[in-house]
C-alpha cells in the first residue's frame, strides 16, 4: 500500500518536473496554450558550450567543491564526535558559536574577508575561494556528522577500545561504515553550497577564479527558457558527480568484510 | 585533553580568515600620462588586458571573443582576457583592494556608468584622465558633447571613454496593436481600451526605473531645470505629484488590475513573450531583434517611442582601474574598441547591434559607409526617429528617490 503512494508521489513531484527541465533545453520556448510543437534544438546547449572556459571552469568547480568537502569531513567528524560524545562546561555555547558564520550576511562576510585574503596572499588565488568556501559550510557539516554520532552511540565505539583496536583501526571499521549515511547527506549539502557561491567565488577568486557559477549566474537574467534549462541540467549533474567520486573513495578507506557488511547495523 | 584539542582545530579553521599578515609591498602606479601614443603602443605591445565586464549576454560575449580579441592581437599584438563579472562585484573588489593598499589589481578594464562610475570616481579607483591621449576618441568623437562630459550628473574628466549608448524604447505585437501610442495620454488612453495588456515593471529594476523616468519628464514643468540643475529635494517633490496620480490612475487597468508588477525586466518580457501582455520596454533600441531570431518573442514584434516626452538614452563606458597592471594595453585596447571598425561591428544585429557615440561626420565617406549599409533589422526604429526623440539622464540621486517614492505613492496605495 505505502510503496505505489511513494512512487507516484515521487514521480509526479520530482522525476516529472526534471523530465520536463530536460526536455525543455532541448525544446525552443513554448507559449501558454499553444499547441505543444517538438521542434527540437540544441541552442541551449550551444549556448552553454560556447564559452571555451566552461570544461575548464567545471573541473575548477568539481575541484574546489571536493577539497572544501574534505575539509569540511575532517573538520565535521572531529567536531561531531568531540560534540556528540563528550561533556565539557560551555558546550551548548560552543555549539552556537560554530553555527554563528550561518547567520552572517554573505556579502559582510565577503568583505571582511577579502580584505584578509589580501594580506594573508590568497585573494585571486583557488586555496582563497577554498578557504572562503568553508565559511557557509562547515556549520552544518558539524551539524550533521553531530547527528551522526548521536546515532551511533559511544557503546559500539567503547567495546572496540576494549577489545583492543586503534583510533584510527576503530574509525575505518566501526565509525564510517556506520557514518556513512551521514557523511553522504554531509557531502551532498558541501558540494551544493560551494558550488552555488556566486558572491564569494567572485570577490575572492576576483576573477582569477573562473568556477561555473561565474559564468553561469549572469545568465540567470535570461528570459531564455531553453538557454536556462540547458545551464540547470548542467548545474544539477555536478553534485551527482562529487558524491560519486566521495562514495568510491570512502569504499577504499573502509575494510572489506565490516560489520555492516556481515548485517550489523 | 585529546577531544579538547579535536576542537580547538576546528575552531582554528573557522578563524583563519581572522588572522592578520604582512600586507604585500607594493609598487607604485606607473604614471602614463607623460608617455606618447608611440611609446604607450610600444609598452603594449606583447602584454594582456584583462577585461572585467557583465557576461550575460551572448551577442555581447560573442563580440568580444569573436571579433575584438583576434584583431586587437592582430593591431596592437595585445591579448585581451575577458572576465564576466557582475559591475557591481567588480567596484566593491576595487573598493576593497584601494583598502588593503593592493597596488598591483587584476583588473586592466571595465565596463560601466552611471551610479558605478559615480561610486568609482568618488572612491578615486579610476586611473586617468586619460582619454585625452586616445586617437581615437580624439579624432571620431565629439569631445565637447555633454553625452561623454556628463555621465548621469557626473562629470567624467577623462576618466572613461565613450564605447556605446543606448535609448529607451517600448516593444509591441503589431498583430494585436495596429497603432501604438505616442504620449503618455495615449498611452493611458490605450491601457484603459485594453485592460490588463500593460504593465512596467516595479521601481528598483533598472527599466522601472527608467518608465518611472518617462513619465516624471513628460509631467515635469519645468524639465529643464531637472536636466540642468543638481539634485534637489524641493523641485522633485513639487514636480513628482503629477507623475504619481498618472500612475496611480492607470494602475486598475494595469495586467492583474496593477495589485502587483513585475519586478524585473526579465519577467516582464517572459509575461510578453507568453502574450499576457502587448507591450514590453527596455533600454537598448535593438534589443528586440535577437529576441525575435530565438523565437522568444513574437515575430511582429515592432518599436516605437513616445513623442512625447521622448526617449532617455544614456551612453556607457571603458575606464581603467588605478591599480591595473597593463595600463598602457588598456589604454590600447580602449583605442581599438572605440575605431570606427569596431564600432561599425559592433552595430551590426550580427552580434551586438547596439548603437554607437561615434560622430558619423568626423568619418571620411569610405569610414563611414559600413555605417550606412548596416540594417539594424526591422524591430529598431530608424536612427533620425530615435534621435529627434533623445533625452538625456537626470542626476543619479533621483533614482533612488523615486524608487521609494514610488513604493509610498503607488504600490502601497
Amino acid at each position: 500500500m505505502k510503496k505505489p503512494v511513494f512512487y507516484l508521489l515521487s514521480s509526479l513531484l520530482f522525476l516529472l518536473p526534471a523530465l520536463m527541465l530536460a526536455v525543455k533545453s532541448f525544446t525552443p520556448v513554448w507559449k501558454w496554450g499553444e499547441p505543444l510543437s517538438f521542434d527540437w534544438t540544441l541552442r541551449g546547449w550551444e549556448v552553454f558550450l560556447m564559452d571555451s572556459r566552461i570544461y575548464e571552469a567545471l573541473l575548477l568547480s568539481i575541484l574546489i567543491a571536493l577539497t572544501v568537502t574534505f575539509l569540511n569531513l575532517f573538520v565535521g567528524i572531529l567536531a561531531g564526535k568531540a560534540l556528540s560524545h563528550s561533556d565539557f562546561k560551555g558546550k551548548g555555547l560552543l555549539e552556537t558559536f560554530l553555527l554563528l558564520p550561518l547567520f552572517i550576511p554573505t556579502m559582510a562576510a565577503a568583505l571582511g574577508l577579502h580584505i584578509t585574503m589580501i594580506r594573508l596572499g590568497l585573494a585571486n588565488q583557488w586555496l582563497g575561494v577554498v578557504i572562503v568556501h568553508l565559511v557557509p559550510t562547515i556549520p552544518y557539516t558539524i551539524k550533521v556528522m553531530k547527528a551522526g554520532y548521536d546515532r551511533v552511540g559511544s557503546g559500539i565505539i567503547e567495546q572496540a577500545k576494549v577489545l583492543g583496536g586503534g583510533s584510527f583501526h576503530v574509525f575505518r571499521s566501526i565509525e564510517l561504515p556506520l557514518l556513512m549515511p551521514s557523511v553522504r547527506s554531509a557531502v551532498f549539502l558541501t558540494v551544493t553550497i560551494s558550488m552555488s557561491q556566486y558572491v564569494l567565488t567572485a570577490v575572492i577568486g576576483g576573477g582569477n577564479v573562473i568556477t561555473l557559477p561565474i559564468i553561469y549566474y549572469p545568465f540567470l537574467q535570461s528570459v531564455n527558457d531553453t538557454v536556462m534549462a540547458a545551464f540547470s541540467i548542467a548545474f544539477a549533474l555536478l553534485p551527482v558527480i562529487a558524491v560519486a567520486v566521495v562514495e568510491l573513495l570512502s569504499k577504499l578507506l573502509t575494510y572489506k568484510g565490516t560489520l555492516v557488511n556481515r548485517g550489523v547495523t | 585533553m585529546k577531544k579538547s584539542f579535536f576542537l580547538t582545530q576546528s575552531i582554528l579553521i573557522l578563524a583563519l580568515a581572522g588572522c592578520t599578515g604582512q600586507p604585500p609591498a607594493s609598487n607604485s602606479s606607473e604614471q602614463t600620462e607623460q608617455q606618447t601614443w608611440e611609446e604607450i603602443r610600444q609598452t603594449a605591445a606583447g602584454e594582456t588586458v584583462r577585461m572585467y565586464m557583465w557576461g550575460g549576454d551572448e551577442g555581447i560575449n560573442q563580440y568580444m571573443d569573436e571579433w575584438v580579441k583576434p584583431r586587437l592581437k592582430e593591431e596592437y599584438d595585445v591579448t585581451l582576457e575577458r572576465i564576466p563579472l557582475n559591475t557591481n562585484e567588480i567596484i566593491q573588489k576595487l573598493e576593497t583592494e584601494k583598502r588593503a593598499g593592493q597596488q598591483d589589481g587584476t583588473i586592466d578594464l571595465i565596463w560601466m556608468n552611471g551610479e558605478n562610475f559615480k561610486r568609482a570616481k568618488e572612491s578615486s579607483l579610476l586611473h586617468g584622465p586619460f582619454t585625452e591621449q586616445i586617437p581615437n576618441y580624439q579624432s571620431y568623437y565629439d569631445t565637447e558633447s555633454l553625452d561623454f562630459t556628463y555621465d548621469f550628473g557626473t562629470e567624467t574628466e577623462g576618466f572613461e571613454a565613450p564605447w556605446g549608448k543606448v535609448q529607451f524604447v517600448f516593444h509591441y505585437d503589431s498583430s494585436k496593436i495596429s497603432n501604438p501610442p505616442s504620449t503618455l495620454e495615449e498611452l493611458q488612453k490605450w491601457t484603459r481600451e485594453n485592460p490588463g495588456k500593460f504593465t512596467y515593471p516595479a521601481a528598483g529594476d533598472f527599466t522601472g526605473d527608467a518608465f518611472i523616468r518617462h513619465v516624471l519628464y513628460g509631467k515635469a514643468s519645468s524639465l529643464e531645470q531637472l536636466l540642468d540643475e543638481p539634485f534637489s529635494m524641493n523641485l522633485i517633490e513639487e514636480e513628482s505629484e503629477d507623475v504619481w496620480r498618472y500612475l496611480n490612475e492607470m494602475e486598475p487597468d494595469l495586467w492583474r488590475s496593477g495589485e502587483t508588477y513585475p519586478s524585473s525586466l526579465t519577467e516582464l518580457d517572459r509575461l510578453y513573450s507568453q502574450g499576457e501582455i502587448w507591450m514590453t520596454m527596455g533600454y537598448n533600441e535593438a534589443r528586440a531583434e535577437v529576441l525575435v531570431e530565438d523565437g522568444i518573442f513574437p515575430e511582429t514584434t515592432e518599436s516605437f517611442i513616445l513623442e512625447e516626452p521622448g526617449s532617455i538614452g544614456n551612453t556607457h563606458f571603458l575606464s581603467i582601474p588605478f591599480n591595473s597592471p597593463n595600463k598602457e594595453a588598456a589604454m590600447a585596447a580602449i583605442d581599438f574598441m572605440l575605431a570606427p571598425d569596431a564600432q561599425s561591428a559592433k552595430l551590426s544585429p550580427e552580434y551586438w547591434g547596439e548603437n554607437t557615440p561615434i560622430d558619423l561626420t568626423a568619418l571620411s565617406s569610405e569610414q563611414k559607409e559600413p555605417f550606412e549599409k548596416i540594417d539594424r533589422g526591422k524591430t529598431v526604429l530608424d536612427q533620425q526617429t530615435l534621435n529627434d526623440a533623445f533625452l538625456p539622464e537626470i542626476d543619479a540621486a533621483y533614482v533612488p528617490w523615486l524608487q521609494e517614492k514610488w513604493i509610498d505613492e503607488v504600490a502601497s496605495q
